[in-house]
């Protein structure tokens, strides 16, 4: 079990300490909220219960879009990692596709979807297929041709060796794409609810600017920023646990 | 011999063949749907080959790559020099690692509201965004390829008694330029998605605003066009950046005998 990190908080601590300095010494309330102001507004707007049904409205397109690109992005990775014809086949076609960032397929996403909770789901879904689908592609093609040979001389047909070989030799691989992904995915999701403003956290800081609610905005930027902290934390915690074979370098 | 002529010409052609066949259903399914919000292939195709080389489609481009230029080098910098002095420093790491991760946590867009009542709307609150969104990949990839320098090269650097400041500039950054390097081409990707989320919001010029405006003004061929281009750009400037690192880690592939991480 590792010590919590006291210097490290203590920093934290001092760095806002000096923030709220800051704004009050030189008053510079009008565009930065003192930050005993933005916890204020939060603890206000989360009782409230504003703010708690925007985030609770990311939270569920963001998991959906997430769940949807761990499925397709293992499965195709997996598969696509496994049978060289497949992977000759799709490489073209995915080098083309990659390279396009997620967020400009938003404005597309809304002509076919509207702006409501359906196009942050895929256009979320989207941008998070790419690192898991690469990342199970590396693990699969990276498995040791021994433990197949193993597994065949033991009489495992070809679907059992990529669900009992391929699959957890490519998890550590997969486990490191989806940990990018959440943090890719949370990105887009908030992106498109800005632009779409329909709700969410992204529409309500979008509200909030145009308003001029500098705490209020304040508070949903450290709402976000506190739950892509979370998920962070939480993945790697599951990560150790799944893979713990793999080891605790590659965690960080 | 024949057998592995055809292997050898026969992967890269069995990809495109793939790709065309894609582009052809596509293609196909958009004539016949007639919808238009898909318009077909040839449609954008011929779009994209009269917009992209108007002067105004060029100076959207222009604005985009000089924020993208000038937010990257910022972010990049900053990471590199964060970067290598937590690596190479156990108490500097543990002072900065919570306010690193809590400040990674946070998506870019979230502090788009922020900078523009901070910075206004110009070109200066773009490359904030940038470089915000370039400076996590290029500091993990620069604090981890420290730590993971060999002990050896530490004592080496002890008994030849280097100095703090010439250990770091002559063992560490070189050991992990690799792992620096790698950061910064993921970067890069980043960087383009920072430049649309930032051009996204108050009007102005770039290629995120130019996707934005065509679709609000329904020219929905001309809206796939720009964001065909932006793929462009990003397979582009990734090509670019292969090559930079062969030519700067060829050296290191010789040094330790090992491929490419």
């Amino acid at each position: 079990m590792k010590r919590p990190n006291v210097v490290g908080w203590v920093v934290v601590f001092v760095v806002v300490a000096s923030a709220e300095a800051l704004v009050r010494l030189f008053r510079l309330g009008d565009s930065v909220p003192a930050p005993t102001a933005t916890t204020r507004a939060l603890v206000t707007e989360l009782r409230t219960g504003t703010l708690a049904g925007e985030i609770g409205a990311t939270v569920g397109t963001y998991a959906q879009g997430l769940a949807i690109a761990v499925v397709v992005g293992v499965v195709v990775g997996v598969l696509i990692g496994s049978f060289r014809a497949l992977l000759d086949a799709s490489s073209v076609l995915i080098e083309f596709l990659r390279p396009i960032p997620a967020v400009s397929l938003i404005p597309l996403a809304v002509l076919f979807f509207g702006f409501g909770a359906p196009m942050r789901r895929w256009i979320v879904a989207y941008a998070a297929l790419w690192p898991i689908l690469l990342n199970a592609l590396y693990g699969a093609r990276g498995v040791d041709r021994v433990l197949h040979d193993v597994a065949r001389t033991s009489g495992v047909g070809a679907v059992g060796r990529l669900v009992r070989v391929t699959l957890p030799a490519s998890l550590p691989s997969i486990a490191t794409g989806v940990r990018i992904s959440a943090s890719i995915g949370l990105l887009v999701a908030v992106t498109a609810e800005w632009v779409s403003g329909t709700d969410g956290v992204g529409a309500y800081m979008q509200r909030q600017e145009n308003a001029f609610q500098l705490p209020e905005l304040y508070a949903a930027v450290v709402l976000v920023g506190f739950f892509g902290y979370v998920v962070n934390r939480a993945l790697r915690a599951g990560e150790r646990r799944l893979v713990f074979w793999a080891g605790e370098e590659r965690l960080r | 011999m024949t057998v592995r002529l055809v292997k050898r010409v026969g992967r890269p052609v069995l990809g495109w063949v793939v790709f065309a066949a894609a582009v052809g259903i596509w293609e196909v399914l958009a004539r016949s749907e007639g919808s238009f919000l898909v318009p077909a292939a040839s449609a954008v195709a011929e779009r994209a080959w009269h917009v992209w080389p108007t002067s105004e489609f060029l100076s959207n481009v222009e604005a985009s790559l000089r924020r993208l230029a000038a937010g990257y080098a910022i972010g990049a910098s900053v990471g590199v020099a964060v970067g290598v002095s937590m690596g190479s420093s156990r108490r500097v790491r543990q002072a900065l690692e919570p306010l690193v991760e809590l400040l990674r946590a946070t998506p870019a867009i979230a502090l788009v509201p922020a900078l523009i009542v901070i910075l206004g709307f110009g070109d200066r609150m773009r490359i904030a965004v940038i470089a915000f969104g370039v400076v996590f990949p290029v500091l993990v990839n620069s604090m981890d390829g420290v730590r993971a320098a060999s002990p050896e090269l530490h004592e080496t650097a002890s008994l030849l008694r280097m100095g703090r400041a010439e250990r770091i500039l002559r063992v560490d950054l070189p050991a992990a330029l690799p792992s620096i390097f790698a950061g910064l081409r993921v970067a890069v990707s980043i960087g383009l998605v920072m430049v649309v989320v930032s051009e996204f919001v108050g009007g102005g010029d770039g290629l995120g605003h130019y996707i934005l405006v065509e679709r609000s003004q329904f020219n929905i061929p001309e809206m796939y066009a720009g964001i065909l281009f932006l793929g462009l750009l990003g397979f582009v400037l990734n090509g670019v950046f292969v090559l930079v690192e062969r030519r700067a880690l060829s050296w290191h592939h010789g040094a330790t005998g090992h491929g490419e991480h």
